[in-house]
């Protein structure tokens, strides 16, 4: 597109959502109850694919897919703009599923799953277990081949909105031989099936947004394995770096405009003519600029195929910084009103002006999809070159 | 980057790190001269290669690799300033720079102040002005851009001290410099657009030089660490130490990104102070804990380290000025508002 095709397709945008923007989400959201919450971001999930804006990431030929990294830009910038709810109902669909079926499924998983997806179907991630969190590939939920059915059993937890989901996409461990990230498989498992319970937890907001799940002898077709039995790492690291680096894009745009709230903030406060609290935002904003820049520069390497190994992590460790940054500034000048409890709000984007909530929220970023400390090794290791640390360590008796 | 631009990187990184270090400011300057590093951001229409501001950035930030001494930041932000205005004869005054007469200008405050069609005041920091034949100044108020030459009566060119070794700069006093005697380069309104660009455009030769250096020495400090032993391994193997490691390493990408995508963007004066506030700040880091990271090695003269040290502290004051950035930041920003 050039230029002013570019600022046509922004007017464009800009004048939808000025029109299809859910009203007054935020006070619906707060606290809401699950019916509402699903409702709503069904709704507006609707909306945004009618319109070719909730898949800009996907490849061309798909609805909405195939723009460039200028169109996604305007695509998210806009939508910040306009504070429209984030889809976090649709985050793992839109993303975490579409970007590993388009890199490591098959044609007939693509034709069989993405459509669904666009219909509304809702995906959780089944990674993370008890005893498996950032040593992940020591997970123990086995997958056990009978025919051409592998049978589940074991259990996983924090899987975000693992309550609401339609399927979920499965690391399970076929072979306990070998090293352990070579005996993973990767499964889309059908959430309905049965055998398949899930129990929400309820988070430091009070927001259920993250559940365990129990496999008690479930069954998944030998079709729903992506890529080959015992190859599921490389595939996971497929589904990670969509999650740490291509999230990202939208996820800076939207802190950008969180600056205006935060301003906003400020202002309420009466803190726009202390020197200490404009020193500090002309602190934080060169960061947010920087947070941006970096996300777009990784959109861009993917749409060149030059990504490279760490690279997702760099991006997610420095936003993951640079939002517990902001939020802090955020809780710092919002003052002894901000410690007041006013519940969660779902579907809202990190910064939403009630710092504490965000602060909060904040560890998200900084624990789930590989901690901080798993990113600097990851940096460390793979991209500056330094040795990793002895392996073997035996418990005590 | 550019195909383009990632060429002209490798050529300069050639070039820079196989003359060596700081020590070498002579020969890096007449290299830099030579290879045309100078022509990068002319237009077309004045015989330039015409590739923009990325372009002296991407000279800048392997200059900053370098240490390099000689002063060629300054030169390139000169020439850029000359390009950009209505002078008539710079043509002449392009030839004159790019053959190897050094142009210089101040990188840090200056106050000077025109009455009665007379100079006084003081410019400071300008690199190498002691081989330089003019200085390119503007008044405080702005709605003055002139050259003067650097031999002249009232005019007075001394050394300044600082610690950073691998820079040179000078200050100047002007005292009763008469204005018939200078080159009027721009006036008024033209003037204050003129240098409200060349500030910014400062910021972006400081951010870049910082870029440069920092990653340099990030690189060195790895080595270091991966070679040096103790506890029967190699240090780099210290999560701790990783970890420091991999926190430099995400400030210097994340600055250099903003920093490109500021240049991509229409020209704004917060954005460029922006970047110098960040790029800046995290050489420091970066330098802070790599000397840290050296042990005893790094508190050694015959060691590199304290050269990117001395230099990091030097860029965080250079420009507007330490104190200047944050406020100045958030200001603009609540003004774009
Ligand atoms: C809000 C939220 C949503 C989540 N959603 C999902 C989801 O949808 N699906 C899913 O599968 N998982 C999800 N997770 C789980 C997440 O991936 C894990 O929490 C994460 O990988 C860390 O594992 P852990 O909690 O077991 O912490 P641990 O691994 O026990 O880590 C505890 C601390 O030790 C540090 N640590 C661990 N190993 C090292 C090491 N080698 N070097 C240095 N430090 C180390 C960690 O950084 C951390 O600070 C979610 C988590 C959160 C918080």
């Amino acid at each position: 597109m050039t230029q002013i095709e570019l600022e046509q397709f922004r007017r464009q945008v800009g004048s939808w959502l000025a029109s299809n923007v859910p009203n007054a989400w935020r006070p619906a959201l707060t606290n809401a109850e699950q019916g509402d919450f699903v409702e709503l971001q069904k709704a507006w999930f609707t909306k945004l694919v009618e319109a070719g804006y909730a898949t800009p990431h996907w490849p061309e030929g798909w609805p909405g897919g195939g723009r460039s990294l200028a169109e996604q830009k305007v695509i998210f910038e806009e939508v910040a703009r306009a504070d429209a709810p984030r889809l976090i109902l649709y985050f793992v669909a839109l993303y975490h599923a579409a970007c590993t079926l388009f890199e490591c499924g098959s044609e007939e998983q693509r034709q069989k799953y993405l459509p669904g997806i666009l219909k509304g179907e809702i995906w959780c991630q089944g990674f993370s277990e008890p005893n498996a969190g950032s040593d992940l590939a020591s997970l123990k939920t086995r997958a056990v081949r009978k025919g051409d059915k592998y049978i589940i059993n074991g259990q996983k937890t924090w899987s975000t909105m693992a309550q609401y989901a339609d399927h979920c996409l499965l690391l399970a461990r076929t072979d306990s031989s070998g090293p352990p990230q070579a005996g993973l498989t990767y499964l889309l498992l059908d959430m309905k099936s049965p055998g398949v319970s899930v129990r929400p937890i309820s988070q430091i907001t009070g927001d259920d947004e993250f559940a365990e799940i129990f496999f008690d002898d479930v069954e998944v077709d030998v079709a729903d394995r992506v890529g080959d039995e015992g190859a599921g790492w490389a595939v996971a690291q497929a589904t990670l770096a969509s999650e740490r680096g291509l999230t990202l894009v939208e996820l800076t745009q939207r802190m950008r405009y969180g600056l205006n709230i935060l301003v906003g903030t400020l202002k309420s406060n009466g803190r726009l003519s202390d020197p200490v609290a404009l020193a500090d935002l002309g602190c934080l904003i060169p960061k947010v600029d920087a947070a941006c820049a970096l996300a777009d520069q990784y959109l861009q390497k993917r749409i060149n195929g030059t990504e490279q190994v760490g690279d997702a992590s760099i991006v997610k460790l420095y936003y993951a910084q640079v939002l517990r940054e902001f939020v802090a500034l955020g809780v710092r000048v919002g003052g002894l009103d901000g410690q007041g409890d006013s519940g969660f709000m779902r579907g809202a984007t990190q910064e939403t002006g009630d710092w504490t909530l965000d602060y909060m929220n904040s560890y998200n970023w900084s624990i789930a999809g590989g901690s901080n400390e798993v990113q600097r090794n990851i940096i460390a290791e793979r991209m500056l070159g330094m040795p990793r640390e002895p392996k073997s360590w035996q418990l005590g008796e | 980057m550019s195909v383009e631009l990632n060429e002209l990187r490798d050529s300069v990184r050639q070039v820079v790190s196989g003359i060596g270090q700081y020590g070498a400011k002579q020969s890096l300057w007449d290299q830099g001269i030579e290879l045309g590093w100078l022509m990068v951001s002319i237009p077309e229409s004045l015989d330039g290669l015409d590739m923009g501001v990325a372009a002296s950035s991407v000279v800048n930030i392997e200059l900053g690799r370098g240490l390099c001494a000689a002063p060629l930041s300054s030169a390139l932000l000169s020439i850029e300033a000359l390009c950009d205005s209505n002078l008539s004869d710079k043509a002449d005054h392009l030839m004159q720079a790019l053959s190897g007469e050094l142009l210089s200008l101040p990188f840090a405050n200056s106050s000077i102040r025109l009455n009665d069609a007379s100079l006084n005041g003081y410019a400071i920091a300008l690199p190498g002005a002691g081989q330089a034949t003019q200085a390119l100044l503007w008044t405080e108020d702005q709605q003055l851009l002139f050259l003067a030459s650097l031999d002249q009566p009232g005019l007075k060119c001394v050394e300044r001290s600082t610690r950073d070794v691998t820079r040179t700069l000078f200050d100047v006093d002007l005292q009763n410099l008469s204005l018939k005697e200078q080159t009027i380069v721009a006036e008024g309104e033209q003037a204050q657009q003129l240098v409200s660009a060349l500030l910014a455009r400062r910021d972006i030769s400081l951010a870049a030089d910082s870029i440069g250096a920092a990653s340099e020495l990030l690189e060195m400090t790895i080595e270091h660490l991966n070679t040096r032993v103790q506890f029967r391994r190699p240090l780099a193997m210290f999560q701790a130490l990783k970890h420091r490691c991999a926190d430099l390493k995400v400030q210097i990408v994340a600055s250099e990104a903003m920093l490109f995508d500021a240049l991509a963007r229409p020209f704004s004066e917060t954005r460029a102070m922006a970047a110098k506030y960040l790029c800046c700040t995290s050489f420091a880091k970066v330098a802070e804990e790599s000397l840290q990271l050296h042990g005893g090695i790094g508190m050694a003269d015959e060691h590199d380290c304290h050269l990117f040290l001395k230099r990091a502290l030097l860029n965080m004051h250079l420009g507007r000025g330490e104190a200047v950035y944050a406020q100045a930041v958030a200001r603009g920003f609540l003004q774009e508002q």
